[in-house]
């Protein structure tokens, strides 16, 4: 945590500053001109002075001399919204003082404050979010593209299927932006909750509906309004709740959990699985009727394996974003990216996610290299290959079982840490190893 | 353009750059309510800042029209 003096005449500017940088996890006084802050100065001890140039009492240079005699030196930062002053001023001043020109930005600050240089990336040619969040140019992408725009003009409800970690909830998020529609995007997972709460979620409850219902609550249908509902898992719901779901999908109203009146919701429902269209039909894991009232528009989502040209443009991305939050400046070569792209990526976009962000914590901040570990391991991978989960005949519930404990042991049983190699979330896998009757409610 | 002229640009654009600044800094604010980092209340505060900050920027920038129009006519 640093001390920071901030002298600058603009009271809006300064609360704002402030904010931010208590923010960041340091402690900040204020001065509004150069007398305020030598007062400052008698009584405290500062790591960084951010100082404005152009003071009502005189420049912020002047205070050049009393900052480089004091006992403990701080840093200075001399904010300007001259960029010319920087060059006139730089070789009168030491290499102690950094420079902030104004529109300031809350990363120019963090960088400042951390002592860092601001990463490069941010001069890097920007890497296009088709609907502000879906990455990819490959020739599959496109196609998606076209279906997500024609789609976004009706108000069908949307079924997306793709495997886990391909990215359904952002396409779900994309469909949301590109429909423009006035209503907010509320997203939940079906697989998350138990058979009692999963009602109060999806249709909320009146107060007393049940014993810890304090309060009414809105249903995730009611709180989408006007927008998009993404129910993520959908094949995960309890089958014999389906019937109040398809009620809702046909009358267009709810009754809360404890209620008796009808409230009309006007919202398009995104569902979302993982489980491919033949084996939802064969596994009978979700009702006929609910199947055609969600699936009016089915969108499948390609695997990473199938678009490759996208695995650069991505992974690029990730490491911007990785470069971003954490003031560093790493930069893939091209035998890393060659790399990256001839790796299968079971686990998809989120494998290839997590496994950027990992090599960026592995590397050294100081330097732009990125160290790539010598193999890309996956539970996945490693169960693609091993024959008896592959056997005919065998469920995909026992394989899934087999995968997610194969998983545990490889992690030690760290259920986070196996939920991310997974794919999935924590509350999934919790409520996998409920199933298996692995896992006490406590636990849970 | 002589110096004087110069000077006088100059200080029209250090005060239509002193809004700009204050919406550069509240927007921020607006990314930290999204994120969650902030109470969400101070997003519409500083979306309240920001349209102010706009019609300052725009004031500035209407007198320095006007200032710059009458020393031409002059």
């Amino acid at each position: 945590m640093l001390t920071v003096l901030l002298v600058d005449d603009d009271p809006e500017f300064s609360e704002v500053a402030c904010t931010i940088i208590e923010f960041l996890g340091h402690e900040v006084l204020t001065a509004c001109n150069l007398a305020e802050a030598r007062e400052w100065l008698t009584k405290e001890t500062f790591d960084h002075v951010l100082l404005d140039f152009m003071l009502p009492d005189g420049s912020g240079a002047h205070l050049f001399d009393e900052l480089n005699k004091l006992p403990k030196q701080p840093r200075i930062t001399l904010i300007t919204g001259h960029p010319s002053v920087k060059g006139i001023i730089k070789g009168l001043c030491g290499p102690n003082i950094d420079y902030l020109v104004k529109p300031i930005q809350r990363e120019d600050i963090e960088a400042v404050l951390s002592g860092k240089k601001q990463p490069k990336s941010s001069q890097a040619p920007k890497i296009k979010k088709h609907f502000g969040h879906l990455i990819g140019e490959s020739a599959c992408m496109q196609e998606l593209y076209k279906l997500i725009e024609r789609v976004s003009r009706t108000s069908a409800n949307v079924m997306l299927l793709g495997e886990s970690g391909a990215g359904k909830e952002v396409v779900a998020a994309a469909i949301h932006a590109a429909s423009q529609s006035t209503g907010a995007y509320i997203a939940t997972n079906c697989g998350a909750f138990s058979k009692e709460l999963i009602g109060s979620e999806l249709f909320g409850h009146e107060k007393g509906a049940f014993t810890g219902a304090v309060g009414k609550k809105e249903g995730v249908f009611e709180q989408a309004e006007g927008g998009t509902l993404f129910l993520d898992e959908i094949t995960e719901m309890p089958i014999d709740m389906q019937p109040n779901l398809l009620r809702v999908l046909e009358n267009k109203v709810v009754i809360r959990v404890g209620g008796t009146k009808t409230i009309p919701v006007n919202c398009r429902v995104v569902s979302a699985t993982n489980r491919k269209m033949e084996e939802i039909a064969e596994s009978k894991v979700l009702r006929e009727d609910i199947y055609f009232r969600l699936a009016v528009f089915p969108i499948t989502i390609p695997p990473l394996r199938e678009r490759r040209e996208d695995i650069a443009l991505l992974a690029t991305h990730f490491i911007d974003e990785f470069n971003r939050d954490n003031q560093t400046q790493f930069k893939w070569e091209e035998s890393q990216l060659d790399t990256l792209t001839a790796y299968d990526w079971p686990g998809n976009v989120r494998e290839l996610r997590h496994f950027v962000h990992r090599a960026g914590i592995m590397s050294d901040p100081e330097r732009s290299e990125i160290e790539l570990p010598k193999t890309i391991e996956s539970p996945f991978a490693k169960k693609q290959s091993t024959t008896p989960a592959l056997a005919a005949g065998r469920t995909i519930e026992d394989v899934e079982k087999e995968l997610i404990y194969a998983t545990l042991e490889k992690v030690n049983g760290n259920k986070t840490l196996a939920a991310e190699m997974l794919g999935i979330s924590t509350k999934t896998l919790y409520n996998r190893l409920h199933a298996y009757g692995d896992l006490s409610k406590d636990d849970a | 353009m002589n110096d004087d002229e110069l000077a006088t640009i100059a200080k029209w654009v250090h005060d239509a750059r002193k809004p700009l600044n204050r919406i550069s800094m509240q927007a921020e604010l607006v990314k930290m309510a999204l994120n969650g980092e902030i109470p969400v209340e101070k997003a519409t505060v500083a979306l309240d800042k920001i349209i102010h900050s706009t019609k300052d920027c725009s004031h500035t920038l209407a007198q320095m029209m006007a200032s710059l129009g009458a020393n031409s006519a002059e």
